[in-house]
């Protein structure tokens, strides 16, 4: 039992992972774990956890249909692992879901809020209704282990008596919400690349998640024989590849007859990230497996028909990845943000997946899901251990699975742990702005965020004709400069800054300062620290009595952080401005408009002289006017 | 040498936290299952439940031992809390979990008099202990190699730690303490679960578990004496 | 119904309507983040001026008068109010993003940084009319230029439409907003060097000037495009249910006979 002891320490690893990432989302919030935005609203947590899980777990029906409606009594050995995947596909989607749902303790508001007219309601209730179906039509393989309790064996009888009815409920509530996932884009024509929208995108989802659910119950049942070292169920295999091969057939004519009479057909051949998609889901998803599945000879071999295919089902995932955020109008226009999911959110659904495969695991080890179960892991387990100096003897199988996933689940948990904690999430998504220090001589041009654009300052005017001092302005001087500019304090355009260099003050290369040279301890125990700082602290001005000129706009330093630079600059000339209108007769009467934005943000007024590149540049361009700040 | 002081108080932190306080979870209720597991497989299911509260009581509040080892209890306890005060309380250290974590306690942190002096006790009464545990023939017999290495590690961030707070140096040996002070507070958390330091858990419930892993499987003795070999062979 | 009409050759581009804004609804200071558009407009910034040196453009939320969010919002958190405005329910909001997905304008905006997140977006000052606190909206009040204006929509098309007639030269004949997407309570008028299409959030499609089969006309509302298939939900479920049970019982029938016809001959031999 070596191989399947493997994979379930790769998965708990995987599940180790996710669930670090997962406590920082519902910790963080979805900015700080996600690539998502405001162009990009849905993306890999929809496209993958909910729409190629959904599809995912098309088996089900598709295998309950064969099974029980059209009587092929050949699927019997494989129909109960399909109905468990399936049910616990759905399990999977719902959880994911719930992370990337923004109140994920709200989704039970489908149940009582009702708004019939969205695509998004008939989904929700037919996922919620199929997943009670799925359960329902699983009961009866946990019923068989307690025959002898009177309640449950009554269950299980009218269960089973039922189950022609809840096959097909099953079938009705999945052809539904199988293409009303298509129905979601509907509203969205130019939002998709046109390879992808199309009227009948429903119906293109509900084909293509037959083929999936096909070609899926064709991977789970070779992984696992392989993993458990069964027979493959070789006549089964080959019958479901022979089917899906025609609704492949049918998939890959829908898909271009449609492409050809929408009128999209240019768009196969032009070069672009929506085509090169297009052709490399299309080759993934329909032409690999085709061929493979088409030819007799071929599919025979195990091992090609079980790359086809893993290949078609990671194929067809890929398309609903497409369609739920690669190929939206962001990521081909190129306004706004490229989106790419992070590894955060891969993370995430991909524990999602361990934990599903995991539970399909514990089923078939302890329950009758197939004719046999597989070996006991602790059967034949009589034998002495044999004394090995290399080997730490930590008990039974069972004993030694336990110690190793939990330790793998530990160690994983403290990697992604290490990784999560940055900028982005405690930074909370900001972009910084660097400013640069003014240009020019006696016409300062401030042009803070460098587009080109400055405000222009006439410093002889404001200092002969207004008879202001320079300390007006140049409120702080650093440490032995003598006019400190602007931009060294207010270093960012709209975050706030820092004007004392904390790391170098304590640094032993630096001043190599104890804390308590300028944090007193007296009473101050951290929380004084941290929320009343000034009572306990120092202020700069204890060592650098220079800091402040006299009669400077700011007497006292309450702390070293700096507003930004925007609203430095705006505070300081407007305030100014202001306070001049209301003093100053004569300015009042001949300049009312003195304190309007307008006055300083001549747009039209750049001050680069090469004229032909910056107009090549503006053109068309919309640029968001900064709001007054209040 | 920065960086790896940056990696070593950001990322290695983390995970060395997030290792000690899930592997101490683990191993706690790892422990718990094999006991039950023992229980459920042995033929005697009595446990003298008196008896284990009364050693358990013992080991959390070594009243008794005081009388019987005095100078061991006494330097004992006082490790003991030196080893959780200082790491935990001192302000500098909240202020580490602050950065870095997120959570702090800093307004119930220790100032850094005390905690010098808390930290002078421990390393002495560590040292104290190895030779005692050295110079004691029982104890040496009973004792593996690592159960010296444990101790010792356990002092290196301290000995670091009070240099570097107290000790006046020059920079470059200041930071070479810092960075050894917090590596090897790393490596601790990250072998506390995975050594005998985890009886900071499993103290409440190791008397329990010996009290329930010690019963022998029904028929244990015919299955040894099947398996090698010599059934109906006279002892 | 209500409805605002910004005639953009008015516009000075002050900003005043964006600092009103955030005054009445309390909306704190604004920094630039990650997942931002590019546009202005943001969960703490429900009005933006775009600018392209010669004209101000005030963006928001264009109030549909048949809107897409609303029919996309599984829960109905979304509603379109008595006068007009699209207003939101946070106590019903699950966080699904599909409003986002469908706004032909792309106008919601998320509260990506926080951990209880809801949908931001203009409600045209609902509450506070509603109250009675206020006559008409805090930008089209904060106005010093008339460049923005609320009243009855009728009203507001009769002044544009009167606008235009006065200076054919300076107008543009087009009202945004009349007919787009089945019409919008927020109307917009402009010079006639100015288009105002990039407002409209498709706009930057690449199928730009083919318009292919199944694609919508620009004036038609976006909830219909779903309707059909909306519709023909409840037949397909019935539908479906019909063929599997006749399904069922054909071969089910078919087994019995052939087992009866099996036995039969069975005795027979």
């Amino acid at each position: 039992m070596e191989r399947i002891n493997r994979f379930k320490f790769v998965l708990w690893c995987i599940l180790g992972i996710a669930s670090a990432v997962a406590i920082t989302r519902l910790i963080f919030g979805l900015g700080a774990t996600t690539n998502l935005t405001d162009n990009t609203p849905w993306g890999f947590w929809i496209g993958f956890d909910v729409m190629g899980g959904v599809a995912l777990a098309a088996g089900g029906f598709v295998i309950a249909a064969f099974n029980y409606i059209f009587g092929k009594k050949k699927f019997q050995p494989i129909a109960r692992a399909a109905i468990l995947t399936a049910f616990l596909g759905y399990l999977a989607v719902v959880i994911g879901l719930l992370f990337d749902l923004g109140l994920p303790w709200n989704i039970w508001h489908m149940v009582i809020f009702w708004n019939p007219h969205s695509p998004l309601f008939e989904v929700g209730w037919c996922v919620m209704l199929y997943l009670a179906v799925l359960f329902l039509e699983f009961m009866p393989v946990i019923l068989e282990r307690f025959p002898n309790l009177n309640i449950l064996a009554k269950l299980h009888h009218t269960l089973n008596k039922i189950r022609i009815p809840l096959v097909v409920l099953g079938i009705m509530l999945s052809t539904l919400h199988q293409s009303s996932l298509g129905s979601l884009f509907l509203t969205m024509p130019y939002r998709l690349h046109p390879l992808w929208w199309s009227p009948i995108i429903p119906l293109i989802f509900l084909v293509s998640a037959i083929c999936l659910g096909l070609m899926m119950v064709i991977v789970e049942s070779m992984t696992s024989s392989y993993l458990y070292k069964k027979e493959y169920e070789t006549h089964i295999l080959d019958k479901l590849s022979k089917i899906a091969s025609f609704m492949l057939l049918f998939y890959m004519i829908l898909r271009f007859s449609d492409i050809i009479i929408r009128g999209a057909a240019p768009f196969l051949f032009v070069s672009g990230w929506g085509t090169y998609l297009f052709w490399f889901e299309l080759i993934v998803s329909i032409f690999v497996p085709l061929i493979i599945f088409i030819i007799p000879a071929i599919r025979k071999n195990t091992t090609i028909l079980y790359i086809g295919a893993i290949t078609g089902v990671m194929g067809i995932v890929f398309n609903r990845l497409n369609v739920g955020g690669l190929t939206h109008l962001n990521n081909l226009s190129g306004i706004g943000t490229f989106y790419f999911p992070s590894w955060m959110e891969i993370s995430v659904s991909l524990g999602v997946v361990s934990l599903a495969m995991l539970l399909f695991f514990y089923f078939i080890e302890n329950y009758k899901v197939w004719d046999n179960k597989p070996i006991d892991l602790d059967s034949g387990h009589t034998a002495v251990p044999k004394f090995n100096t290399n080997y730490v003897y930590l008990g039974t199988t069972k004993v030694t699975n336990r110690i190793k996933f939990t330790f793998a689940f530990v160690f994983a948990f403290g990697l992604a742990f290490a990784a999560i904690s940055g900028e982005k999430v405690y930074g909370e998504g900001f972009h910084k702005t660097p400013v640069t220090k003014a240009k020019g001589g006696d016409t300062l041009v401030i042009d803070g965020n460098r587009d080109n654009y400055g405000v222009q300052f006439k410093h002889k005017f404001h200092s002969d004709s207004l008879h202001i001092t320079c300390v007006t302005c140049h409120h702080l001087n650093k440490p032995k400069d003598k006019n400190t500019q602007c931009f060294e304090c207010h270093n960012d355009m709209y975050l706030t800054g820092d004007a004392f260099r904390h790391d170098w003050h304590t640094s032993a290369q630096g001043a190599n300062l104890d804390c308590f040279k300028c944090h007193k301890q007296g009473n101050s125990k951290g929380k004084e620290y941290l929320h009343n700082m000034k009572s306990v602290t120092d202020s700069c001005t204890n060592c650098h009595n220079d800091l402040i000129p006299a009669n400077s706009k700011t007497r006292l330093l309450k702390t070293y952080k700096t507003v930004s630079y925007s609203d430095a600059m705006h505070n300081l000339c407007i305030g100014c401005h202001d306070s001049l209108i209301k003093s100053d007769v004569v300015l009042k009467a001949r300049k009312p408009d003195l304190a309007l934005c307008s006055n300083c943000h001549i747009k039209s007024q750049p001050y680069r002289k090469d004229k032909i590149i910056f107009e090549g540049v503006q053109k068309n361009k919309w640029v968001v006017l900064p709001g007054r700040i209040k | 040498m920065d960086s790896l002081l940056e990696f070593a108080k950001g990322p290695l932190f983390r995970f060395s936290f997030a290792v000690m306080i899930l592997g101490l979870i683990r191993v706690f209720i790892l422990s718990l299952i094999n006991g039950f597991e023992a229980k459920s497989k042995a033929k005697d299911k009595v446990i003298p439940k008196n008896f284990v509260t009364k050693l358990t009581l013992g080991f959390i509040l070594p009243i008794r031992a005081f009388r019987v080892k005095p100078v061991y209890s006494f330097i004992s306890i006082l490790f003991h809390i030196g080893l959780l005060l200082t790491p935990i309380l001192l302000f500098d250290h909240a202020l580490l979990f602050d950065n870095s974590i997120g959570f702090s306690w800093l307004n119930i942190s220790l100032s850094g008099t005390i905690a010098s002096n808390l930290t002078l006790f421990t390393i002495s009464a560590g040292i104290l202990l190895i030779i005692l545990r050295i110079s004691d023939k029982k104890s040496r017999f009973i004792s593996r190699k690592q159960d010296f290495l444990w101790p010792l590690l356990l002092l290196v961030p301290f000995i670091t730690g009070y240099v570097c707070g107290n000790v006046v140096i020059s920079p470059l040996t200041y930071k070479t303490f810092l960075t050894i002070h917090i590596l090897s507070g790393d490596l601790i958390f990250i072998l506390i679960p995975l050594t005998k330091i985890a009886h900071c858990v499993l103290l409440p419930i190791s008397q329990w578990i010996t009290a329930r892993a010690w019963k022998f499987v029904p028929e244990a003795g015919e299955n040894i004496e099947k398996i090698l070999g010599k059934e109906g062979q006279k002892l | 119904m209500k409805a605002i009409l910004t005639d953009v050759t008015k516009c000075i581009g002050c900003s005043e309507c964006v600092s009103a804004c955030k005054v009445i609804n309390h909306l704190p200071p604004d920094k630039p983040r990650e997942w931002q558009k590019n546009d202005g407009l943001s969960a703490r910034n429900w009005t933006s001026v775009l600018n392209n040196d010669k004209f101000n453009v005030r963006k928001q939320c264009r109030h549909c008068i048949e809107p897409a969010c609303v029919t996309a919002c599984p829960v109905g958190a979304l509603n379109k109010s008595g006068i007009g405005a699209v207003v939101y329910d946070s106590n019903k909001c699950l966080g699904c993003r599909y409003c986002m997905m469908a706004c032909p304008y792309g106008i919601p905006r998320y509260d990506w940084e926080l951990a209880v997140p809801y949908i931001r977006k203009c409600i045209l000052c609902y509450d506070n009319l509603k109250s009675g606190k206020i006559t008409q909206p805090a930008c089209t009040k904060g106005c010093p230029t008339g460049a923005t204006i609320y009243g009855e929509r009728n009203d507001l098309l009769n002044i544009a439409r009167l606008r235009i007639k006065q200076e054919p030269d300076k107008y543009l004949d087009l009202i945004y907003g009349e007919k787009e997407v089945g019409g919008t309570n927020v109307l917009y008028i402009t010079s006639k060097d100015c288009s105002l299409d990039f407002l409209f959030y498709y706009n930057n499609r690449i199928e730009k000037d083919v318009k292919l089969l199944g694609q919508p006309d620009f004036n038609e509302p976006y909830p219909q495009l779903s309707k059909f298939a909306m519709n023909s939900v409840p037949i397909a479920f019935v539908g479906m249910g019909a063929v599997m049970t006749g399904i069922y019982w054909v071969i089910n029938r078919r087994k019995k006979i052939e087992k009866e016809n099996k036995g039969i001959e069975d005795g027979e031999d």
